[in-house]
C-alpha cells in the first residue's frame, strides 16, 4: 500500500480528534516529533463506521452510501496534501464527502423543505409523557417509553427527516459532533446549526411519539 | 453577560443547548443553579437528557458492509495516483 504522508505543521506533533467537545469523540493520533507522520490509509478506516453513517443520510441508502465512501475516500487522497496536521481530520473527511454528496449525487444544495413546526412544543416527548399520564404512571417514564421504540425505528425517523434537518441531526445523534465541527463540514454558520438541529429534533420527537403511541406506549400499566 | 438567576422561562430556552454541552461555562452553570433549585425544570432537563443519551446509544450501533474497508484502501490508492499523475 502506497503511504501518503501528512503535511505536518512545524510545531505539530498530534492529529487532534473532535475539538475540545466534551464528548471527546473523533480521532486522537497522539504521536510524538519523533514519529512518522499519519497516513491517509492509517487515519480513515478507524473512521469508516462514523462515515458510512454519515453517507447514509445522506444518500438514504446502503448502495449509494457505500459509493460515496469511495469516492470521498479516493477524493480524500488526492487532495489529501491539503490536510494539514492540527486540524480536525474527521471534520476535513465529512467534509469532502459532502462535497462530494452533493457534486456527484445532487446537482444543488436541496431547497430546504417546509415543515410546520408551529403546533409542536419544545420537549415534545416529555410533554406528551405529561399529558398521557405517563410519566406520573411509571417509575422511569424514559424507559417506559424508550423500550417501545427500536434502533430500526429510530433510523426510520431519522431517514423521514427533510434533508438539511437529517444530515445536521444525524451528525449531532449519531456522531455525537459539536454544533462548531458540523458547521465546519457543512460550511455554514453554528446559528444555522443550531436551529436546523433544534427543528430536526422537534420533528424527531413527534414522529418517535407516533411510533410509542402505535407501540401501545400510552396503555402501558404502572411498573415498580 | 448571563444573570446570575434565571427564570423558568430563560432556563428552557437554553434546554437544548445545556444538554447538548454548547452553553458557555458561565451559562451552562447559570442553567445549572437553576435545576438545584427548581425541580420541574429539572425533570424536564433530566428527561431530554435521557432520551438523548438513549437515542445516541442505540443509533450508534450500525454494522459496517464488510468490504467497504477493503475498497476504500484501494479508492485511497487510487486516488494517491491520481494525485500523482
Amino acid at each position: 500500500m502506497r503511504r501518503i504522508w501528512l503535511r505536518q505543521a512545524d510545531d505539530a506533533v498530534t492529529l487532534p480528534g473532535m475539538t475540545d467537545h466534551p464528548s471527546g469523540s473523533g480521532v486522537t493520533t497522539e504521536g510524538s516529533p519523533a514519529q512518522e507522520p499519519a497516513t491517509l490509509d492509517q487515519l480513515l478506516p478507524p473512521l469508516l463506521e462514523s462515515a458510512y453513517r454519515v453517507a447514509l443520510r445522506l444518500t438514504g441508502n446502503p448502495a449509494d452510501a457505500e459509493d460515496l465512501v469511495q469516492e470521498a475516500a479516493f477524493l480524500a487522497a488526492k487532495g489529501f496534501r491539503t490536510f494539514q496536521a492540527g486540524t480536525n481530520f474527521k471534520a476535513w473527511f465529512f467534509r469532502v464527502m459532502t462535497n462530494a454528496f452533493y457534486s456527484k449525487y445532487r446537482r444543488q444544495k436541496r431547497q430546504g423543505e417546509h415543515v410546520d413546526l408551529d403546533d409542536t412544543p419544545e420537549a415534545y416527548l416529555y410533554q406528551r409523557t405529561m399529558d398521557t399520564g405517563l410519566y406520573t404512571r411509571t417509575k422511569d417514564p424514559v424507559q417506559a417509553l424508550m423500550t417501545t421504540i427500536t434502533t430500526d425505528q429510530i433510523t426510520e425517523a431519522l431517514n423521514d427527516l427533510p434533508e438539511e434537518y437529517r444530515v445536521v441531526s444525524s451528525m449531532y445523534f449519531e456522531e455525537d459532533m459539536a454544533y462548531q465541527d458540523i458547521a465546519g463540514v457543512l460550511e455554514i454558520p453554528v446559528g444555522t446549526v443550531r436551529s436546523r438541529l433544534h427543528r430536526g429534533r422537534k420533528l424527531l420527537q413527534r414522529r418517535l411519539w407516533d411510533v410509542a403511541v402505535e407501540a401501545g406506549v400510552i396503555n402501558q400499566e404502572g411498573r415498580d | 453577560m448571563v444573570q446570575q438567576s434565571l427564570s423558568c422561562h430563560e432556563t428552557f430556552l437554553r434546554l437544548n443547548d445545556y444538554v447538548d454541552r454548547e452553553l458557555s461555562p458561565a451559562e451552562h452553570d447559570a442553567v445549572a443553579a437553576h435545576l438545584v433549585e427548581c425541580a420541574k425544570c429539572a425533570s424536564v432537563f433530566e428527561f431530554e437528557a435521557d432520551v438523548l443519551a438513549d437515542l445516541k446509544a442505540k443509533l450508534s450501533r450500525i454494522q459496517l458492509p464488510p468490504s467497504l474497508k477493503e475498497r476504500v484502501l484501494e479508492a485511497i490508492e487510487r486516488g494517491a495516483e491520481a494525485a500523482d499523475a
